[in-house]
């Protein structure tokens, strides 16, 4: 029942991932682009939203309805004024670029939040939980991981059958081709990272009711994204989401064992998916 | 002739610092059927990847339908009518036949009426190969298969004028004869089609018209019926070439 529940807990633990990494990997599977600021994006909109609920006493849910059009701006102005410069073959210059603005977005936030952590209260919500036998499993974790497979499938399913999805596919396989069938790939672009990062305006919600939340936070949170990205295969959505239920899982399970070891289990499984099937675990190739 | 559709005069065009086009003049007219020859590396991707807006006008003047295109970005050109099937064929992979026609059916030219519109149903009559193989990816199709669905997405943009760059490469002579039996039906609803092909003789049995390339100038141009085999030749290799 130990190992049950922990594979559970694992799963809903990797709800939240999956929230980060859906979007990270599709702006690769796409562009091309590692944005090394996603992780710093996440903690961005998770203290607008702080604060917000500070000043306005808004709840959770009006959070979501608040973050995620910031952060689909947010994404869309990032795309157009900066990343699009940068985009092409190499993915190096645009690796640099989210490096530079992962830096200067910390410092930023340091100097307008300070150090200090915080969090959001949700309430009733965060203390409610169902018994099934003899393990409990809380409603907030549900919610993330619902939520995760809805983002998830709602993603794969517009990138499969809407013409802006059909768009987005043509302008990953072949930029130039997708030009010459009329797409207007920078536009495209600026679309594909807006719904990125208005991912992570609910993920950002999440995030800071389950946790507490630092300017400097962004980092940690990437790693979970990158692996979860990796051990999935690098632009598959389904894949992303996978990666980060094996991720959940792993340190559940690695933090059962030895409440310390439960980070480095998850590395571990990253490590050993990189050198077992570097594409990834769902890549076709 | 008739209302010119595409206007190059004095052209220049190429690669970053690399000049591959000198002083191009370059016409087709409506409903035009037009070939374009050379020896390798003559020039004729580049040109056909300037007209489209892929590369940039270096100097020299472009119009077309009337219209200045030179500083058009190639996805409104699409739309203004002008489409390519790009050497290589370069079709979107992972996507199924079906979802790389579509794209350009998403973004194509909005016809006016009474113009014949290219629906996926009429180039299904056209390839009807390629109606059995619309729910498969593109990488499972043979490389004649590929090359009319490459034709294919082309024509759902809808295009006043087609260029195709050598759509016979690597194929076998039956499938290219299937291939190029599809250049009247084109033709019959009035788009102007510019083809660069090895084969001179099939160029010049498809094309009312042909100019000839060489170090990227054009070296001959002239009605297809007027030139003769020993001209073009001289053309395409340069004067000083013995024609053996
Ligand atoms: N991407 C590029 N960068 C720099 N130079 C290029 C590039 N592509 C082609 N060139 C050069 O431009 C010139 C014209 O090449 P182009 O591909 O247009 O010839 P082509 O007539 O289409 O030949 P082919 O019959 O081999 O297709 C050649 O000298 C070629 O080396
Ligand atoms: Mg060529």
């Amino acid at each position: 029942m130990r190992w049950v529940d922990a594979i559970i807990q694992g799963t809903l633990l990797g709800g939240l991932y999956a929230q980060y990494a859906i979007g990270m990997s599709l702006m690769f599977g796409v562009m091309r682009i590692v944005n090394i600021a996603h992780g710093d994006l996440v903690v961005l909109l998770a203290l607008i939203g702080i604060s917000l609920a500070a000043v306005f006493g808004l709840g959770p849910g009006f959070l979501v309805l608040l973050l995620v059009p910031i952060g689909a701006l947010v994404g869309w102005a990032l795309q157009r004024f900066i990343l699009n410069r940068l985009v092409g073959d190499d993915p190096l210059p645009s690796l640099i670029a989210t490096f530079g603005i992962s830096i200067a977005l910390q410092n930023a936030m340091l100097a307008i939040w300070s150090a200090d952590t915080r969090s959001l209260d949700a309430g009733a919500l965060a203390s409610k939980s169902f018994q099934i036998g003899e393990m409990y499993i809380g409603l907030l974790p549900i919610l993330v991981f619902v939520t995760a497979v809805i983002l998830t499938a709602g993603l794969s399913m517009v990138l499969k059958g809407t013409k802006f999805g059909r768009a987005l596919r043509a302008a990953a396989a072949d930029r130039d081709a997708a030009t010459l069938s009329g797409i207007d790939t920078k536009s495209i672009y600026a679309k594909a990272t807006a719904v990125a990062v208005g991912i992570l305006g609910i993920a950002a919600v999440f995030q800071a009711t389950r946790t507490t939340i630092a300017p400097a936070d962004g980092g940690g949170q990437l790693i979970y994204a990158f692996e979860a990205v990796i051990i999935g295969g690098m632009g598959s959505i389904w894949g992303a989401f996978l990666g980060a239920m094996v991720l959940g899982i792993a340190q559940v399970i690695g933090s059962r064992i030895d409440p310390g070891w439960g980070v480095l289990a998850g590395h571990l499984v990253f490590l050993v998916v990189l050198a077992w099937r570097p594409q990834g675990i769902m890549s076709r190739k | 002739m008739s209302e010119m559709l595409l206007k190059a005069r004095a052209l220049c065009g190429g690669y970053r610092d690399f000049q591959a086009l000198f002083s191009i003049d370059f016409d087709v007219a409506k409903g035009e059927a037009v070939a374009l020859v050379g020896a390798n590396g003559a020039g004729k991707s580049t040109l056909f990847k300037t007209l489209v807006g892929l590369l940039p006008v270096k100097s020299g003047t472009l119009t077309f339908n009337g219209r200045d295109i030179a500083a058009m970005p190639a996805h409104t050109l699409s739309r203004q009518g002008l489409a390519l099937v790009p050497e290589g064929r370069r079709l979107f992979k992972g996507l199924t036949v079906e979802d790389n026609l579509r794209v350009a059916l998403d973004h194509a030219r909005t016809v006016e009426p009474g113009e014949t519109v290219w629906t996926l149903e009429r180039l299904y009559d056209l390839f009807p190969i390629l109606a059995e193989r619309r729910r498969q990816v593109v990488e499972k199709l043979s490389g004649g298969q590929q090359q009319m669905v490459a034709i294919g997405r082309a024509l759902m943009a809808q295009p006043k004028l087609l260029l195709c760059d050598e759509i016979s490469l690597g194929l076998a002579p039956k499938v290219i004869g299937e291939i190029y039996a599809m250049i009247p039906s084109i033709r019959a609803t009035g788009t102007a089609i510019v083809i660069v092909e090895q084969d001179v003789s099939l160029a010049q049995r498809c094309a009312d018209r042909i100019y000839c390339m060489l170090e990227g100038r054009i070296t001959l141009t002239g009605a297809s019926s007027d030139i003769s085999r020993e001209q073009i030749t001289e053309a395409y290799f340069g004067v000083k070439h013995a024609v053996g």
